[in-house]
């Protein structure tokens, strides 16, 4: 009789209490994610609107006089009869594009420098559900590379999304993943692609192949990017895997430059290459210009 | 002792080991702080980095300066540095130290007495033989070693007086005793003494004299007196100059009994002053309990002012027989004694019921013969307390019957009947005159004035204990006045009247002194010698030198006249000196006098004591070394990055926080009586069982909910009611849940509740068991409030009858469930004659609200509900349950309704008849 329920029920050692706390616990990442993201699309919709050229769509877009060539049946007679002039209605042009996201989960984006910025992980996932949130109410199919989630429309897909961005991936840097993408659709790489640089090369390149085009959006922390540390440090990769220790870090500080310098030089050639745009956000910046960027980004070249 | 700038070492040659401390420098310096370890994901450009040799860290220079600073200052305290070390100055032979060893230089006892620990630790060490001499206790010269001395040193105290021409004479008597030459070092108080030339003259034949003095002045307190209602405190000092200032404190018991500073005067001696006055203006209770004066911050037994009866006003009740009557004021009984009394006491009038309580020192009766038992009762037992009773005789107490056969408990002896009449009209013999006062009487040593003549008296019935009880006679013998105790006070019965009508003892001085000499009155001028002619004082408490009070054990008694005169030695020691019930404050200072600086020859030097005191630095430095290394395992930590200043201050902000938390809380939960009486309050008794507190905190509050939402009665939030400490009355009713571990109530809260209960508020007990008790059984917490009730004044109860107001006065029930269905309910029982009305379904019992309902049906849970007004108990089963709920509910509105609005409801029922009777 004293024996606790749940062994009764055969379900393992954890406590019925600390399951549940631990569920609410996992749960309680989604509902802010998701609201921030929300705002944040929120925001930029609020500017920018439309896609502001002619084409097959559903909206109003714009009259124009008949031209030559124009067949008789797309004269709109509502707007001609006005006049002596006639008239075609145009329509907005409406497309479904499909977007594949990448985020980069693994140990080495799980990284702050200061309890007051946001970890890079974090920013990432922001940013990456913020856009996934503006293309989907634009219409576009957004999913997640390697068919873990295959681009589907609709509000689910976000929650869907959300929910795939509580799972943390316990390798050090992450490599790219690059299966199941869709021939020519667009995709969206965030990481701070620290890791293997031949990872990337290969996922970019075979993404060229499949005619992808798309963003590489580099997160860093701030202190990555200024290396403001001194005197006797002993510096640790994530994972206690890499270890690099040193007597005094401030002289570290040019040749660190040069170095993350050089990759960025070899990521903007391999973009280039590969015909992509290569992004770069620090959490130090607010979410919001990083998702400026990002809409602007996915927005060129349409 | 080696000396280096002003530093004296005990141990130089560690100082070597300052030495080290660049090879510390070099040493440390090529030892870096352990690494700082950084989380640093980009730690994959890093790789490959080579550190440039020549670069290489080291420990910041802040840090080497600490730990050189540390080692440094543990190099120098090991090395027992002295601050102003004693030098020693020459001198060989014998030593005589002289101390004054008065109450001045009490203040300085610390000093002295280090200032002669010194010089004895160097008379040690030059070998010199001591001898002492403390001129208040002078004692033959022993020339000793300083050592030993040096173990006296700690039991000596200070005298709590100057020493004396006597004592100065034995002093010289000693010197010349003792052979051979010696130096003396002299520590004087700044006191001047009588034959102080005399002692210099003395010892100068023998050797050098110093001499040490501290030079500042010396204050004393005068007695304080008491004039036009202002106590005047005085002061004296020796030596004017510079203006100063001096806080005294008057001390004394307070209402509890501690004592305490009950105020406070500024003296302020000007420039040129040596004496000076401050002006107490205190309520006559507060002045009546001080004890003392002190100056603050002076631990002189001259800084002291003892007072004693002077500054004291005792209240005297005065009650005679006769209604006053204006035209006939001289021949009051009472005229007389309110003359005598009034400039030293205070005197009470009125009837003795009145008096009693106010509980005066001393109560007259001027020809009172009989008393009602109950004042006669209290009375005996006021003066069983503690009281004199002072009684005059007269022509009522010579004709009633009083203390003829068997002697009274208020009078000292039988009583003849008729009394005598001598030298009258129709007399033979001449009026009597008094005789001397005998040795024990408290009389002793008063002058009878000629013209003081007895004409009338009442007469003592020869009794064993007579001779004992007579304190004043007449020339032939017969009692004029008697006394004898009872329990600790006594009773005084003067044979004469208290007016000039049977003598003309009230019109002469020997009047005032004698009820002077009785305590009932007390002297506002201090006594002289002639006053106290004849009495002996003993020493309740003396002074020491440091005005501290203690027990005089085995003082033998003083003389009164030396009381007040003989300068204070030994045999008479300042203090508290009693005899009888009247007590002498014997002051240190006496009136008048003066503290006189001393005054030397100018051979002899005069120092006053060494600058500063020497003093080892060796622990300070110690210290700060431990400190700086402490210091340093922080700054380590901080420089490896293992540690956060901001994160330990946020830890502590937060636990700062928590631990104010809870007092805001607290805070928040007292409600003022300005809250409780701002709106209706529904009260419960705390029971100190915390789930009972709750369950009826949260039922009160159902309730509540209930009567806002349903009738014009808005209560504010319930408060529990702590018995002991809140007031009652703010409460219409009070819910009394009775539990079995219930402790009983103080009586004091017995007598709140039957003033709350007489006074109209209502109380409902709630055994909560009628599911046990429903069959008769008596339960445990019944069992409970029988114990908790038999101290209140309930009156008889019964069974609430069906035509009770309780069963109307808002809803008609006849059930009254609370979580128990249907237990029994007691409530105060009609009255006899209540009789049913023809054709009226009820008796006609519109009186009063009763003063407790009983019962056991746990309403308060059926009431309870949480915030979001939800029942919190269960209650019974399915519907049924929810109905018995309502009727929980509306049993409280009908019960509001009874006790704020009584019969209300009562009386309406009988509206029709008075209609039908007016003819309308």
């Amino acid at each position: 009789m004293s024996q606790p329920a749940s062994s009764r029920n055969g379900i393992a050692d954890i406590p019925a209490g600390q399951l549940r706390t631990r569920a609410e616990e996992a749960a309680s990442v989604l509902p802010p994610l998701l609201v921030q993201a929300q705002q944040l699309a929120g925001a930029v919709l609020l500017g920018e609107h439309g896609r502001r050229r002619s084409g097959v769509g559903d909206d109003f877009w714009q009259y124009r006089p008949v031209q030559q060539g124009d067949s008789r049946r797309m004269i709109d007679h509502r707007r001609s009869a006005r006049g002596d002039q006639q008239f075609v209605r145009e329509r907005e042009w409406q497309i479904a594009q499909t977007v594949h996201l990448w985020v980069d989960q693994g140990q080495s984006m799980r990284f702050a420098s200061d309890t007051n910025l946001p970890r890079k992980i974090d920013r990432a996932r922001l940013l990456s559900l913020a856009a996934a949130v503006l293309m989907i109410r634009g219409g576009e199919r957004v999913g997640l590379t390697g068919g873990q989630l295959p681009p589907r429309r609709g509000n689910m897909q976000v929650l869907r999304m959300a929910q795939h961005f509580t799972d943390d991936d316990d390798t050090p840097y992450a490599p790219p993943e690059h299966r199941a993408l869709i021939p020519h659709a667009r995709a969206l790489f965030v990481s701070d692609f620290l890791g293997p640089f031949e990872e990337l090369e290969i996922a970019l390149t075979k993404a060229a192949d499949r005619g992808l085009r798309g963003v590489l959006l580099q997160v860093l922390d701030p202190s990555e990017e200024l290396f403001p540390f001194a005197g006797r440090t002993r510096f640790e990769g994530p994972g206690n895997g890499v270890t690099h220790e040193t007597l005094k870090a401030s002289a570290l500080r040019d040749r660190y430059l040069e170095r993350l310098a050089e990759r960025r030089d070899a990521l903007e050639r391999l973009c280039r290459a590969a015909g992509w745009t290569l992004g770069l956000h620090h959490t130090g910046d607010s979410a919001q210009s990083g998702l400026l960027w990002l809409y602007h980004a996915l927005e060129r070249r349409q | 002792m080696t000396m280096i700038a002003g530093i004296g070492f005990a141990s130089p040659w560690l100082l070597l080991g300052l030495l080290v401390l660049p090879i510390l420098w070099l040493l440390l310096r090529a030892i870096p702080p352990a690494p700082k370890r950084q989380p640093f994901p980009a730690v994959t450009l890093l790789l490959g980095l080579k550190d440039d040799e020549s670069l290489s860290d080291r420990t910041p220079w802040w840090l080497l300066l600490l730990r050189m600073l540390a080692v440094a200052a543990a190099i120098i305290g090991l090395s027992g540095p002295v601050l102003n070390p004693v030098q020693e100055h020459g001198g060989s032979g014998p030593l005589l130290i002289v101390m004054d060893s008065g109450w001045g230089g009490a203040p300085n006892w610390e000093q002295n007495r280090a200032q002669i620990e010194a010089e004895l630790s160097e008379a040690g060490r030059a070998g010199r033989p001591v001898a002492m001499l403390r001129l208040t206790a002078p004692e033959p010269l022993q020339f000793l070693a300083a050592a030993q001395w040096t173990r006296q040193l700690a039991g000596m105290t200070p005298a709590p007086w100057v020493a004396a021409p006597a004592q100065v004479a034995t002093a010289l008597d000693v010197i010349s005793e003792t052979d051979g030459g010696f130096d003396t070092l002299w520590l004087s108080d700044g006191v001047e003494m009588q034959g102080r030339s005399d002692l210099v003259t003395a010892l100068a034949e023998r050797g050098e004299i110093d001499v040490y003095e501290s030079g500042a002045p010396v204050i004393g307190l005068l007695p304080a007196t008491y004039e036009d209602g202002l106590i005047v405190l005085h002061a004296a000092r020796s030596t004017a100059g510079l203006a100063q200032e001096a806080t005294v404190q008057a001390l004394g018991p307070d209402p509890s009994g501690t004592e305490r500073a009950l105020a406070s005067a500024t003296l302020e001696f000007d420039a040129a002053a040596h004496h000076t006055e401050a002006q107490l203006a205190l309520p006559m209770e507060l002045r009546a309990r001080i004890s003392r004066f002190e100056i603050l911050n002076t631990r002189s037994a001259g800084a002291v002012s003892l007072t004693d009866d002077r500054l004291r006003r005792r209240e005297v009740a005065l009650i005679s027989a006769q209604s006053s009557d204006e035209g006939l004021a001289l021949l009051s009984p009472l005229h007389y004694l309110r003359q005598a009394l009034e400039p030293t006491a205070e005197l009470l009038e009125g009837a003795l019921s009145d008096l009693l309580p106010a509980n005066p020192d001393v109560v007259v009766l001027a020809d009172v013969a009989r008393l009602a038992p109950a004042q006669e009762k209290a009375l005996i037992d006021w003066v069983d307390q503690g009281g004199l009773l002072l009684r005059f005789a007269g022509p009522r107490l010579a004709a009633s019957d009083t203390a003829r056969d068997t002697e009274e408990p208020l009078m000292p002896v039988r009583l003849r009947i008729g009394g005598r009449s001598i030298g009258g009209a129709m007399s033979w013999g001449e009026p009597k005159a008094l005789a001397p006062f005998g040795e024990g009487s408290p009389f002793y040593g008063l002058e009878i004035p000629q013209e003081v003549t007895i004409s009338s008296q009442v007469m003592a019935q020869p009794d064993p204990e007579l001779a004992s009880r007579v304190v004043a006679e007449l020339s032939d013998g017969t009692p004029l006045v008697t006394r004898k105790p009872l329990g600790q006070g006594q009773v005084i019965l003067f044979h004469v009247t208290a007016n000039a009508e049977w003598s003309t003892l009230p019109l002469s001085g020997l009047f005032v002194e004698m009820l002077e000499r009785l305590a009932v009155s007390s002297a506002a001028k201090p006594p002289v010698a002639d006053d106290l002619e004849g009495t002996t004082w003993q020493a309740a408490e003396v002074l020491d030198g440091f005005g501290r009070l203690t027990d005089a054990d085995t003082l033998a008694g003083v003389a009164g006249p030396d009381l007040v005169e003989a300068p204070s030695g030994p045999e008479l020691q300042p203090g508290l000196y009693t005899s009888g019930s009247r007590a002498y404050a014997r002051n240190v200072l006496r009136e008048g006098d003066d503290v006189l600086p001393t005054s030397w020859p100018a051979s002899v030097p005069v120092m006053t004591y060494e600058g500063a005191d020497e003093r080892p630095l060796g622990g300070l430095l110690l210290g700060a070394a431990l400190v700086m290394l402490a210091l340093d395992i922080a700054a380590a930590l901080l420089v490896s990055g293992l540690w956060s200043p901001a994160r330990t201050a946020a830890i502590f902000l937060m636990s700062g926080l928590m631990l104010g938390v809870p007092q805001e809380m607290l805070a928040q939960s007292v409600t003022t009586p300005t809250d409780l009486t701002a709106e209706l309050t529904l009260a419960h008794v705390l029971t100190g069982d915390a789930k009972t507190d709750r369950i009826t905190s949260e039922g009160l509050q159902g309730l509540s909910n209930v009567l806002t939402l349903r009738t014009s009665i808005e209560p504010a939030p319930p408060y529990g009611v702590d018995l002991e400490t809140d007031e009652l009355a703010f409460f219409p009713f009070l819910y009394w849940p009775v539990t079995e571990g219930q402790p009983l109530p103080s009586s004091d809260a017995y007598a709140k509740l039957n003033a709350y209960l007489r006074t109209g508020g209502m109380i409902l007990f709630d055994t909560r068991d009628a599911d046990l008790a429903q069959a008769g059984a008596t339960s445990n917490a019944a069992r409970r409030l029988q114990q908790l009730a038999l101290p209140l004044d309930i009156p008889p109860l019964e069974p609430l009858p069906a035509d009770h107001v309780l069963t109307r006065a808002f809803y008609l029930l006849q059930d009254f469930p609370g979580r128990h269905p249907r237990g029994q309910i007691w409530v105060e029982a009609a009255p006899e004659d209540a009789e049913q009305v023809e054709g009226l379904p009820f008796r006609n019992l519109n009186d009063g609200v009763t003063p407790v309902v009983i019962g056991g049906n746990d309403w308060a849970a059926a009431w309870a509900v949480d915030q979001d007004n939800a029942p919190l108990y269960p209650v019974g089963r399915g519907f049924a349950g929810e109905r018995q709920r309502e009727l929980a509910r509306r049993f409280g509105v009908n019960l509001l309704m009874h006790v704020l609005t009584g019969n209300y409801k009562s009386d309406q029922v009988h509206v029709p008849a008075l209609l039908d009777r007016l003819g309308q």
